[in-house]
């Protein structure tokens, strides 16, 4: 699985998003991940270029279909869903 | 930025949800091609470096705090994560900024909380009194960051830091009062009354209204059976004092909350501070 977060630096909601982000791929995708962060604080363009509206967000980029979850991922029942995963 | 003008750009859908839930740190302004933080997040990022939201750290005057951050890493600690395991060595010692950590005692298989360190406290405390052994089990109770130190660097920083030395000191007769009120606690009160004091303690040291907190977890954290959690949490529902919701808890009412907790709440906040 591909995924891509989009945060704030160590804003706290965006450490959360990657706290709960690390603890779902740890649990459920093992090494079968590969995850981008892109701190929108050092790269607007591309926030503004991908068409991110708030961070913390995580896009799932594959397989298809893709996905985005907006938030600090804390509702992993909603996260596991998003990302077609069964808990 | 305030919440009311990140609303005015993010017009609907899950942004405009997840930034009423206080899940969102910046809006990418379209219009303008920047970047706006949220209050909370502008605070957080402009302290780092400066001011520290963990209290302990916070204490100590800004030469000594400065001093001590290059030894400090930035963590995400998640929901469940161990950090120690009973007669483990301790590796690295943790000042929370929002993460909660709990401290359980495990008796052959059986864990039983017996401290809740957040922004307030430091998660490794007996390396500062001399033992380089864990004889608890820290798990993460909220998902949040915190500051990492390495034991040696800290063994060092805590020789040549005094304020440092009576910072700690202090930090530790509050949690020997925590540890022997506690004890007393588990074995005098009933479960709601220690359930709605577990919960008080844990709202001190987030700044959400909502806790995200499992039958499970609960149930470990007060040493019952899930029945037991389930009677009690459905108790202080009835009084509306909480609404609880497949391990999402809101408090409804805090002064309730405080009146239906047993003394030992008010009893280990006034010695402690």
């Amino acid at each position: 699985m591909k995924l891509r977060l989009y945060v704030a630096n160590s804003a706290p909601n965006s450490v959360r998003a990657i706290a709960n982000l690390a603890a779902i791929c740890k649990e459920h995708l093992q090494f079968s991940f590969k995850l981008e962060i892109v701190d929108v604080l050092k790269f607007p363009l591309r926030a503004l270029a991908d068409g991110i509206l708030v961070t913390p967000h995580l896009a799932k980029l594959s397989p298809q279909p893709a996905a985005k979850i907006v938030g600090n991922l804390s509702d992993r029942s909603s996260v596991l869903h998003a990302l077609g995963i069964k808990p | 930025m305030s919440v009311a003008r990140a609303l005015r750009l993010v017009t609907g859908g899950p942004e405009r949800r997840a930034i009423e839930a206080g899940e969102v740190d910046a809006v990418i302004d379209r219009a303008n091609g920047g970047v706006l933080l949220l209050p909370e997040a502008k605070r957080a990022l402009s302290s780092v470096g400066g001011e520290t939201a963990n209290g302990l750290l916070a204490a100590l005057p800004r030469q000594d705090y400065q001093r001590l951050l290059a030894e400090l890493e930035l963590v995400a600690l998640a929901y469940g994560e161990v950090i120690y395991e009973p007669g483990e060595r301790i590796r690295h010692v943790y000042f929370p900024n929002d993460a909660i950590v709990s401290l359980l005692t495990v008796v052959e298989d059986k864990a039983l909380e017996v401290g809740l360190v957040g922004r307030e406290g430091m998660v490794g405390i007996s390396l500062a009194l001399g033992a380089e052994l864990t004889q608890v089990r820290a798990v993460v109770q909220a998902t949040g960051g915190a500051l990492r130190m390495k034991a040696a660097s800290f063994h060092e920083a805590l020789e040549r830091c005094v304020p440092l030395q009576r910072e700690l000191r202090r930090y530790a007769c509050t949690k020997l009062i925590e540890a022997r009120q506690t004890a007393a606690c588990n074995c005098f009160h009933g479960v709601k009354e220690r359930l709605a004091r577990w919960l008080l303690m844990t709202h001190d040291r987030v700044r959400a209204d909502r806790l995200h907190l499992t039958h499970d977890f609960l149930a470990d954290m007060l040493g019952v059976r899930r029945a037991g959690v389930t009677n009690a949490a459905s108790a202080l529902q009835r009084r509306r004092l909480i609404e609880y919701h497949r391990g999402d808890i809101r408090i409804l009412n805090r002064k309730g909350l405080e009146a239906a907790a047993c003394p030992c709440y008010r009893v280990v906040k006034a010695l402690a501070g």
